[in-house]
Formats: structure tokens, C-alpha cells, sequence
């Protein structure tokens, strides 16, 4: 069942929602858009064309949050992991999907990470679609879309005046009860902005047979060609929605044991206390970065590592391409003989 | 061991029971840790697999993955022994018998000890990479295991006869008529009475039968490059050749995500793979 929010309406529920949520929007914060609490007077910046520069993962895996906390005489506590109910809201669907894919690291059957499903739990996601797409964006080509469901419990369309609300939970249902039943032909509004927007991205790259030709070409010159020009930054995986990776280190004076944000592109993620590094290179870390997102995750959940947000594209300071290395990728060759 | 309700990143609250060099240059140092709680002993031999690990925790330092080198049967104790390399490891060389520490683990997945059973076993190992087939051999040892398994191999090189760990015991397993021993030293010594050369080179003039054999090879990662060759000429085939990988770690569980070899994780899918898993993963180490 589909419902209307009307556009005007739209302030007065996210008060009513700060009410029983901390609520999370789109909102502007030195030249950039950030996911960022509501608080009286809020002004939402809804940037249809671009993501918030760094991605909602931010909320569930802060850049920087305690493990254990050290107590007197060299003990140690848990830090606990409740968290109070929140709502992010506005949040596109490339980067709801990939969380759905850090669910299956955080949240493997053997060892679950608490901090992580705890604030999943607690939160509800109401996404709204890219009926304008933004240019660096590829999800089309890598399973994902611009009004994709993967995990969202509501999503948006906007039709000018008004936004149809798809639900797609029972969390989401609870939080639209008030509004009025969206008509047949507003329903069919929407799925043609919905088709548009799809029909409007190009393919990127094929990505049939990429996998292959990734593994196949893992001792190939390519690798040193595509790197050449990376500053070794990280910031394509610092603002990379299905990045997790993380370091743990001990912040002694402040008492605690800290996991920080951590990238393979960093010489130092690899190296180890004897001094051998196996990825001494940019070389090597970019194949890390480039195969894991385009190879491991297709061994590990059968999915593409990667939702096409295009923030690595939109970031890079010297303007390196993963659509343009992938379609080089795709040029090499199937099979090479192993010395 | 799945962490029921528990962070995994916790520590299971630990204190040093014996600490020792176990290298004449003192740059290996054996800790054999006591449980506070008797419960977590329960839970950690429950566990427990010869070939796993474990993440040491000095607080205020940091964390460090060592194989374990002891066997369950040995008490309720566990025993890593340390290189002295980087900041942990050398927090840990100061700890003295009584000091407090954490350990996380039993991680990873160990030998597949089940999967042997009936096959004889050459065991090769190299430096201090030997702390886990210590610890194998040690189990293999106990008399209600011993009869599981046949004829048991050791081959143990070191760079000096100083370097040796283990040296005790490793002595009187020469008395054993249950196994064979090798031991080598890469330079000569005067008073060496063993092999001189290094481990790929011993292991050929060794000839180790692959007859209903599985090769378990640990060490630098110069010496596994060219034992697991050295093992295949002989003609054991890849599934039967195995060995334990090592990679920077930092959760130990599979998610800080960087001790990947392709799309496993060293610290869960391994660290023990078979030449034939390894055949089929990108070479990143």
C-alpha cells in the first residue's frame, strides 16, 4: 500500500518522530551535506543530485568509538552497546544497500559485532529514491538502483508537490499510520519517475565476466597502469559505503581501547612487526581495494562489494575513475599462462 | 568460540603462571598463562584445537596474535611464546609470573585433526613459527591420540641451535620410539650432532614418505615457499600438504578485514589452509 506525504507536511513529521527518535537528515555543514540530528529549527538540504559526502555507514561504524574501557589496576569493561531508538531519514538507496552488505560481516553467525547490531536494530531507514540521479553514480550497473529497496523500511518518490511513500517494513508502516492512501494514479506517477530515473543511467561497465578477468590478471601490468597516478589519499574507501574496514589501537591516556576507520590503500594496514609488508605497493593495495569490492564479495555473498554511489569517483583528488579502470579491466585478457 | 551475548572484543581475563626465555638470545620468551575464572578454562578447551590462536592483550598496549603452544591435556594453562618485535610483543617480554593480561580466542580453525585420522604425519617447522606444531605434537602425544595416528615425522630447523625452542622436551623426543625426529641448524656448530642446512633441503634428504601421509608445514614464509615445492616433488599431493598462514590481524574474528588471502580471512577461514586451498587463492601474502 502506497501513501502520500505531502511536501508541507514534512517538518511537522519529523517533529512529531523527534518525539519517540533521535532523528537523522540530510542537512548542510561546511559545503557539504552530512547525516546529522535534528534539532529545533532544522533546515533540511536535500542535494537530489549528490550523496552526503560521508556515507550514513558513519552511524552504525563511527570513524572512532571505544571497545573496552580500562579500569584501575590493568582491568577492563565492556562499553555497552545499548542505543536509543533513531530514524535516519532521506537516506538514497545505494547507500542502504550497502548496508545491507556490511550486515554480513558485522553480523556473521559466529561472531557478532554488538556495537554494530545493536544500532542497527534500533533504527529505522526511510530512504528517499534519486529521481534525478547523480552523474558519478553507477548503481544500474552493479545491482543496485536508484530506487532500490535493500534495506530501507520505507522509501520516497517525489512527485513535485508531494512524495508517494512506499512501505516496505512493518518498522516503516509504524511510522506512517496518519497519512492518506496514495491513488492508482499517483502509484503509476511514481513508477514512471522510478523507470525514468533508471532508463536515464548508462551502463557504466560490463560486469559480466569481470570477476574472471580480475582474478585471472591478478600478477598483470594493468594493475601498476591503473595505479600510477593514486596519491595513496584512502579517501575512495574512507567515503565508501561498503568500506569496514578498521584498526584497533590502545589510546592509553584516554583509558580505552579504540577501533578507528582504517584503508587498505595505507602502506602501514599491512605491514607487519618483522617488516614484511605484502602489499608494499600502490600497486598491490589498489588491486586489494578493486578486487575485493569486483571479486571477494562475489565469493563471499555473491554480490558486487559495491553500490555505484560514485563518491570515489566524486572524491579522488586526482580524478581516478573505478567506472574507467573497470573498463579496462574488462579489455584484458581471459586467460594468461603462468610463468 | 561464538560469542554468546559477550563483545568479542573483550578479553578473557587472564594471569602470567610462568614466564621464560626460551632462546639463548632471549628473543623468544614462553608465557604460560592461568584463567581467573575457571569457567572461562571450561569454555576455552571446549574450544580448543591445536593450530588456533589467540590474541594477547597487554591493556594500554594493544593486541598481538600467537599461535598456542601447548596441548589441553596439559593443564589449565595456556602457552604462547613471543618474538620480541614490536610494541606488544615487547610489553609482553616484560610481564613477570602474577602479572595481570587478556586473551582473546580460541580463534581461527586449527588442524583439521579429525581428518587425519589413520594418516601418518610428517611435521615441518621452521623458527619460531614452531609454537603450533609444538602444540600438535604435544596433543599427538597423549596417549588416548596417539593410537589415532601413525607414523609421526618431525623436522624442526632453526637458524642456530640457540634459536631452538622447546629444547627439553625436543631432546627427550629423540628417546621416543613412537616418532623420528629431525632437527637442523642452517650454519654449522661445533657439538651439533644433527642436520646442518636449510629446512626445504632437510626435508629432501629426509624423503619423508607421501603414502598415506599428510605434511604439515609452518614457518618464515622464505622456508614454506620452498618446502611445499620440495613436498610436492616427493609426490604428495596438494590436499595433503598443509600449512599456517599469518597475517597482520587486528579483530581476530573476520571483520577489520585485513589479513584477507582473496576473499578468506586468515584470522577465521584459516590460518591452517591445504596447498590445494592455497593453489586456489590469489598469491597476497
Amino acid at each position: 500500500m502506497n501513501l502520500i506525504l505531502k511536501k508541507d507536511h514534512l517538518k511537522h513529521l519529523l517533529n512529531a518522530w523527534r518525539q519517540d527518535y533521535e532523528v537523522y537528515a540530510p542537512q548542510s555543514l561546511q559545503n557539504f551535506t552530512h547525516f546529522l540530528p535534528l534539532q529545533d529549527g532544522f533546515e533540511l538540504a536535500f542535494d537530489k543530485a549528490h550523496n552526503t559526502r560521508i556515507p550514513p555507514k558513519a552511524l552504525f561504524l563511527p570513524t572512532s568509538e571505544a571497545l573496552l574501557k580500562f579500569t584501575r589496576f590493568g582491568g577492563y569493561e565492556e562499553v555497552p552497546s545499548e542505543t536509543a531508538p533513531r530514524l535516519i531519514f532521506g537516506i538514497h538507496p545505494c547507500d542502504a544497500h550497502a548496508m545491507t552488505m556490511l550486515d554480513t560481516v558485522f553480523e556473521q553467525e559466529r561472531y557478532t559485532d554488538p556495537l554494530w547490531k545493536a544500532r542497527r536494530e534500533a533504527t529505522v531507514v526511510v530512504g528517499l529514491g534519486c529521481d534525478e540521479p547523480c552523474k558519478t553514480g553507477f548503481c544500474t550497473t552493479v545491482g543496485s538502483g536508484p530506487f532500490n529497496h535493500a534495506g530501507l523500511d520505507a522509501i520516497l518518490t517525489d512527485l513535485g508537490e508531494i512524495f508517494l511513500v512506499e512501505i516496505l517494513t512493518d518498522k516503516g508502516e509504524y511510522l506512517f499510520t496518519q497519512l492518506e492512501t496514495a491513488s492508482e494514479d499517483q502509484s503509476m506517477q511514481a513508477s514512471e519517475v522510478q523507470q525514468a530515473a533508471k532508463a536515464s543511467m548508462p551502463i557504466a561497465f560490463e560486469t559480466e565476466g569481470l570477476k574472471q578477468k580480475l582474478d585471472q590478471n591478478f600478477a598483470s601490468p594493468y594493475w601498476e597502469e591503473v595505479s600510477r597516478s593514486c596519491l595513496g589519499c584512502g579517501v575512495c574507501t574512507f567515503l565508501c559505503p561498503t568500506c569496514f574496514c578498521f584498526d584497533i589501537v590502545d589510546e592509553a591516556q584516554r583509558g580505552e581501547r579504540v577501533r578507528n576507520w582504517d584503508t587498505c590503500m595505507f602502506r602501514t594496514y599491512s605491514l607487519e612487526a618483522s617488516g614484511h609488508n605484502p602489499r608494499p605497493s600502490r600497486v598491490e593495495r589498489t588491486r586489494q581495494r578493486l578486487s575485493h569490492k569486483y571479486s571477494y564479495w562475489l565469493d563471499q555473498i555473491n554480490q558486487i562489494g559495491c553500490t555505484g554511489c560514485g563518491r570515489c569517483v566524486r572524491y579522488c583528488p586526482v580524478g581516478l575513475d573505478i567506472r574507467a579502470m573497470l573498463r579496462k579491466a574488462h579489455q584484458l585478457p581471459s586467460e594468461v599462462l603462468h610463468a | 568460540m561464538p560469542n554468546e551475548g559477550r563483545s568479542p572484543y573483550l578479553p578473557i581475563p587472564m594471569h602470567v603462571l610462568h614466564a621464560y626465555y626460551e632462546s639463548t638470545d632471549n628473543s623468544l620468551k614462553t608465557l604460560e598463562l592461568s584463567f581467573d575464572d575457571p569457567q572461562d578454562a571450561r569454555e576455552f578447551f571446549a574450544a580448543f584445537n591445536p593450530g588456533q590462536f589467540c590474541l594477547l592483550s597487554v591493556i594500554g598496549k594493544g593486541e598481538s596474535a600467537l599461535g598456542v603452544a601447548s596441548a589441553a591435556w596439559e593443564g589449565d594453562f595456556v602457552r604462547f611464546t613471543a618474538q620480541k618485535l614490536g610494541s606488544v610483543t615487547t610489553a609482553l617480554h616484560a610481564l613477570k609470573p602474577g602479572d595481570p593480561i587478556g586473551m582473546r580466542g580460541p580463534l581461527g580453525n586449527g588442524f583439521p585433526l579429525e581428518e587425519w585420522k589413520g594418516k601418518n604425519l610428517v611435521i615441518i617447522g621452521g623458527g619460531c613459527a614452531f609454537s603450533t606444531l609444538y602444540a600438535l605434537t604435544k596433543h599427538l602425544h597423549h596417549p588416548s591420540n596417539r593410537g589415532d595416528y601413525g607414523k609421526l615425522t618431525v623436522i624442526y630447523g632453526t637458524r642456530t641451535s640457540g634459536l631452538c625452542m622447546y629444547k627439553q622436551d625436543i631432546a627427550a623426543w629423540h628417546q621416543r620410539d613412537d616418532m623420528e625426529v629431525h632437527q637442523a641448524i642452517d650454519v654449522p656448530e661445533q657439538d651439533w650432532l644433527h642436520h646442518v642446512g636449510y629446512v626445504p633441503d632437510v626435508v629432501k634428504e629426509v624423503r619423508p614418505s607421501p603414502v598415506n601421509s599428510v605434511a604439515v608445514v609452518c614457518g618464515p614464509p622464505i622456508m614454506t615457499k620452498f618446502t611445499l615445492p620440495a613436498l610436492v616433488e616427493l609426490g604428495f599431493p596438494p590436499e595433503t600438504i598443509f600449512t599456517s598462514l599469518e597475517k597482520r590481524m587486528k579483530c581476530g574474528i573476520g571483520k577489520c578485514g585485513r589479513c584477507n588471502l582473496g576473499p578468506k580471512y586468515i584470522c577465521k577461514d584459516g590460518p591452517v589452509f591445504s596447498l590445494a586451498e592455497l593453489n586456489a587463492l590469489p598469491a597476497d601474502l
